[in-house]
This record gives C-alpha cells, structure tokens and sequence, in this order.
C-alpha cells in the first residue's frame, strides 16, 4: 500500500482530514489566545500575547532564542500553566483544561519517544492509553505509519532509527490521535541541511494532505518562509508581527522584524512629502522614493518623523540609465560568490559611518561583471522599496 | 611491535598489588576443599567433607533461612521506599535537600554508631528485638542505594517522556506505569541485587539488634570465636562466591540499559 493510498484510508476513515463547522474557504479562528501573559517566578517571559490560530492553517511562531516561542507552545499543549489570560478553542475557554484532555499533540524537539516501546507501540501509544480496541489500533497505526513511510520499521526500536526516521514516527503518534492542531517544537532543529529541507517538504506535504493545523515552533527563518501559511515574529516575549511569508519579507512592520527576516538594506532618514502611494525619505543616499502603498500608518506618519528606507538585496541593481528617482554611487568593497547568487557589499560615500549595502545578483558562469574597488551607478524601483518606521 | 619498559613496569606493580591485595580471599576457598588437622591445612587430602558438614549444621542452615528472609523483606521495603522517595526528589517538592541528606546519613555514619541508635530507639518504643529489628536496620541501611540508583536513571530520563505522555492523552498513573516504572525497572532491579548483597553480608548493625535469631555472618561471627573449622572456610567461600555473582549479575541488569539511553 503506498502513502497516497494510506491518506485516501484516513480520510475515509474520518481521520484528521474532517474539519467541522464552517468550508475551507471562510476559514474560522481554532484557537485563539487572549492576553496571555507568563513568568518564571519574577521573570517575565511573555507580555500579553493575543494570537489566533486558524483552522486547517499551517501557522509559524519565529523568534530568537529566548523570544518565548517555545512558552506559547507549551502553553496552548498545556504542558505549562499561563500566569494570565485564556485560551480558547472554538470559542470554549479551555485555560484550566489539563494537558491530557486537550485535542491538541506535540512533537517534541528530542522527538521524546519511549524508548522501551517498538514504533508501532509509540505511534499505537495515544489509542492505547484510551483503551482503543485492539484490534482498531493496529489498523490506525499501520495506517499512520504508512502515512509517514514507516510501515516496515514497526517492530524496531527507537534506537535503531536514523534522526529523520524518528521524527517521522513522532509525527505520526502526534497525528494518530486525530488531533486538531498537531503543536511542533523545533522539530527540525536536531537533523543535518539536507535532511531538514526534505523533511520541511515532507512536513508541508503531510499538512497539505490531512488538513489538520500545524503550530511550529522554529528559530529558522529560511524554513519559516518555505512552510508556513502565516508567520508569528516574536521577539522578548512579544509578537512583532503576524502575517504571510511575503508580507513579513516586503512589508515588516518594525525594524526588529526587517533585520530578523532575510537580508536586508535599512537605511535610516526622516519621511519627506507623500506622493499618492508614494513618499520620499531623506537619507545619506539623498533623497530616496519608497512605496506606501497599503500601508496607512507610513502614509499618515509625521513629515520629519524618523524612519528607515527597506529595500531588498534582490532589489538593488547597477544601472547607468538615470530618471531622476532612488539613483546614486557607490564603491564596491567585496564581492563574494554564494553559489546561485552573487553578493556585492557596497559603501556608499567615503565616511566610515556611511551606509554599506547588499546587492544580490544571479551569479554567471563566466563571472561577475563587478569587481572590487570599482564605483558604480546603482538604483532600485520605488515599488520595490518600503518604509519602517523607527 | 615490543613493550616499552614503562609499560612493563607498570603492569609488574599492578600485578603485584592485585596478587597482596586479593589474593587472600581466595585462601579460604582454597583451604576449604582440603581437610584441616591440628590447626594446619594438610594438602594432600583433597576433600569436600567441609561441605559435606556445613550442609548438615542446622544452625547454619537456619542462620541461612533468617537471612534470605531479612533479605528478601529490606529488598521489597527498600526498593518500595527507595523509589518512592527518589520520585519524590525528582518531582521537585519542598523539603528535598534535608530528605537526601537524612536517606544517605545511615549509609554514611560507621555501622555502630547506626546500630546503637537503632537499639536505642527500639528499647525507647519497646519494640522487641527480632529478625523484624533487623529488617528495620538493614532498610535503614540500604535504603540510600536504591533511592541513589533509581535517582540516576530518573535523572537521565528526558523530563519530555513524561510530558509526551500526558500528552498522547495518558493519566498520570498510567503515565507512571507504562512510561517511568518500564524505564525505571532495570535501574529498580539493580538496586535490589546490591541491597540483597549489602543485607545478606551485614553484621555491624544485626549483631545489635537482633534477638535470639542470628544471620549468617553473625553466626560466621560466633563460630569463629570457637576457633577455625573447616565448615568456616566453606561458608566463607560459599558467600564470596554468591556476592560475586550479586555483583555480576548488578553489573549486567544496570550497566547495558545506560549504555541505550546515553545513545538515545
């Protein structure tokens, strides 16, 4: 029986890919956490966080080590007590709902698995303690381990699985309960580049196929930007922003989340005049043009309010044609090879405080055009280029 | 490729303090297989007769039948309480550093001074003294190796085990008995081979409070304020024999499971 077949099973079955109440299309709040506040004694780590999980979503929290990322997940699995505030699933507060009634499993960051079970008695685990017939947990399991690719390791231990191989089997003992969100902690954190991107696809895919919403929990944000649907950025116990991948990439709100999401080019300056969706920001590269286009809080800030030029690596180009808008010069001063891309560091003016930038090229098998040392005439789009308020 | 003279020397000392040092423990098992005649072991006679008459000694086999039964009951208490109590630090409640410091004080302080205070207090609260004083005693006693061992392997238990429990659903006395109690057992069992040991060999603390029954080596004690017979080198060597084994046996119950979770 291949994969695809076992999912056609589940779903049959009523497994998790059955979502109640409202269509796919008008996707409704799961979980919703309302002004959740945490401390450890009197350290405080997270300040009234409001979050809402949506249903069949694949939500990532992100954040630096230290940001809380972890404590919101724990929260919502009920591993921890919050301080303050409440949960709610489905619009039911379920704060003092204790761990093991929850709807709610977790895959582990150490996977966290028995390690005196076989894997069909870690993934058949959940049923078992709920005095699922026996009968039914052996189909649900072979089912769930079919789901992950697993189906002949059922006898083995836990120790004589590979690191992608136990993931694999965490995610379907987390899965086989048919839970409504299934909550990651940095699942991927333990497993080598090229096993994690094929476990971010497989991940995705798993999603994708039971429909089921995926809280996780990562400090990468490279994986963040390929999974999720939406992304949470916290930092010191605080969201800074909730949107989708691209809007966090184009349009951060806070200069913590443009420096945090990718690389990136901030250049300081105070806002200028708005020019229908446009407004000017005067900075050490002079007067530079940048889009506000959706964004109202950039369009009714202050004129002389300080403020950040954004634009991407991607985004800066060498180009001698000069129309007058977000055009000036710079010296290269490295240039460096990074596989299917090129980067170039450039310094603009000769101070050493002056503003150094990125530009990213697509890389040529004959070479880079630019060289060190060399000056050039560089320019970017206006749409291509954002404001952050400082 | 040749031994450096380093080398050499240093297993020649080895040897050597090996050969001091042990050597003597196994005299007695060498002596009680030939026959013994005014005081001297006579080599030429090769013999099991020491055997032959330790087997028939009722006292001996009595003093045997009390120590299998103190041992067996400090077993059960100790490996119960020990458990318990090391569940109970690892739980992080309130009171758990003066806890240890008490469990581990009997083991620690010199067997007599344990054994006086032992009598004492059973004289204070009028507990005859009984092969039940000794169990007491011996629990006591080695009540601070099982709650050590049993402590370690809890400790290198990944605390999200547990949490992964309740969280596929289970309550908290299943998550006891299908997730700590298997991951415990073999550490539970090791324990419970090195208090065996411990109780079968003790003799400080028995002397004191037990009554009119006595244990083995209390009546190895007795017997050789008669001077030395052949039955002593027998029970001598018999009882090295049985800790010998205890001891292997504790090795190979604690030692490999470790060795699983140190690769987990």
């Amino acid at each position: 029986m291949s994969g695809r077949d076992s999912l056609l099973l589940l779903r049959r079955s009523g497994l998790p890919g059955r979502r109640q109440g409202p269509s796919m299309n008008e996707k409704s709040d799961l979980l919703t956490l309302r002004s959740v506040s945490k401390s450890y004694g009197a350290v405080p780590v997270l300040h009234d966080v409001n979050l809402a999980i949506r249903d069949g979503e694949f939500l990532t929290v992100l954040g630096p080590s230290g940001s809380g990322k972890t404590t919101v997940l724990r929260l919502i699995g009920g591993l921890e007590p919050m301080t303050s505030g409440e949960i709610r699933l489905d619009g039911q507060d379920i704060s003092r709902m204790p761990i093991n009634r929850r709807p709610f499993n977790t895959v582990f960051q150490d996977y966290a698995l028995f390690p005196h079970l076989t894997v069909a008695g870690n993934v058949g685990y959940g049923l078992s303690v709920r005095h699922v017939p026996r009968k039914e947990i052996a189909r649900r399991v072979a089912e769930a381990l079919e789901l992950v690719q697993l189906g002949s390791f059922a006898k083995r231990y836990p120790t004589q699985l590979s690191g992608g191989q136990r993931q694999r089997v965490a995610l379907a003992r987390a899965l086989i309960c048919r839970p409504r969100l299934i909550l990651l902690d940095e699942p991927l954190a333990a497993l080598d580049l090229e096993l994690r991107r094929q476990m971010q696809e497989f991940l995705k895919s798993i999603q994708r196929e039971i429909k089921t919403t995926f809280l996780f929990v990562t400090h990468d944000q490279e994986e963040a930007i390929g999974m999720s649907d939406r992304i949470c950025v916290m930092q010191a116990g605080r969201i800074r922003q909730l949107g989708t991948p691209h809007e966090l990439y184009y349009k951060p709100n806070c200069e913590f989340v443009a420096r945090f999401f990718g690389e990136n080019n901030l250049v300081p300056g105070t806002l200028g005049q708005v020019q229908g969706e446009l407004r000017s920001i005067d900075t050490a590269l002079g007067r530079l043009i940048c889009s506000v286009a959706g964004q109202p809080h950039l369009k009714n800030a202050p004129e002389g309010a300080c403020a950040f030029a954004m634009f991407r690596p991607e985004a800066l180009h060498v180009s001698e044609v000069h129309d007058g808008k977000n055009h000036f010069s710079g010296k290269i001063v490295d240039v460096a090879f990074a596989g299917s891309s090129t980067v170039a560091i450039i310094a603009v003016g000769e101070d050493r405080s002056a503003p150094r930038l990125r530009m990213r090229l697509p890389s040529r098998f004959s070479g880079s055009a630019l060289s060190a040392s060399e000056t050039v005439a560089l320019s970017f789009a206006p749409r291509e280029a954002h404001l952050v308020l400082s | 490729m040749t031994a450096r003279p380093s080398t050499i020397f240093l297993a020649a000392v080895t040897a050597l303090v090996a050969v001091l040092l042990y050597s003597p423990l196994f005299v007695p098992i060498v002596s009680s297989f030939f026959t013994v005649a005014h005081g001297e072991v006579v080599w030429s006679s090769p013999t099991v007769a020491a055997y032959v008459s330790l087997a028939g000694n009722k006292e001996i086999l009595t003093a045997l039948r009390a120590t299998l039964i103190v041992g067996a009951c400090t077993v059960l208490l100790s490996v119960g309480g020990g458990t318990l109590l090391a569940l109970y630090y690892h739980g992080r409640r309130s009171g758990r550093g003066a806890l240890q410091f008490i469990i581990f004080l009997p083991f620690l302080m010199p067997p007599i001074i344990s054994g006086l205070a032992l009598l004492i207090f059973f004289r204070e609260v009028g507990l005859e003294r009984s092969l039940l004083t000794v169990v007491i005693g011996h629990t006591v006693f080695v009540l601070a190796i099982v709650y050590r061992t049993v402590l370690t392997r809890l400790q290198s238990l990944s605390r999200s085990l547990v949490e992964a429990s309740y969280d596929l659903g289970a309550t908290g006395w299943q998550t006891f008995w299908r997730v700590l109690m298997p991951n415990l057992s073999s550490a539970m069992a090791g324990g419970a081979i090195l208090a065996f040991a411990l109780s079968f060999d003790e003799t400080m603390i028995t002397i004191l409070v037990t009554g009119t029954q006595s244990t083995l080596p209390v009546r190895l004690w007795a017997m050789m304020r008669l001077g030395f017979s052949p039955d002593i080198n027998a029970l001598v060597a018999l009882i090295l024999i049985f800790t010998v084994l205890l001891c292997v046996l504790a090795a190979r119950v604690l030692i490999p499971k470790q060795v699983a979770t140190a690769a987990h």
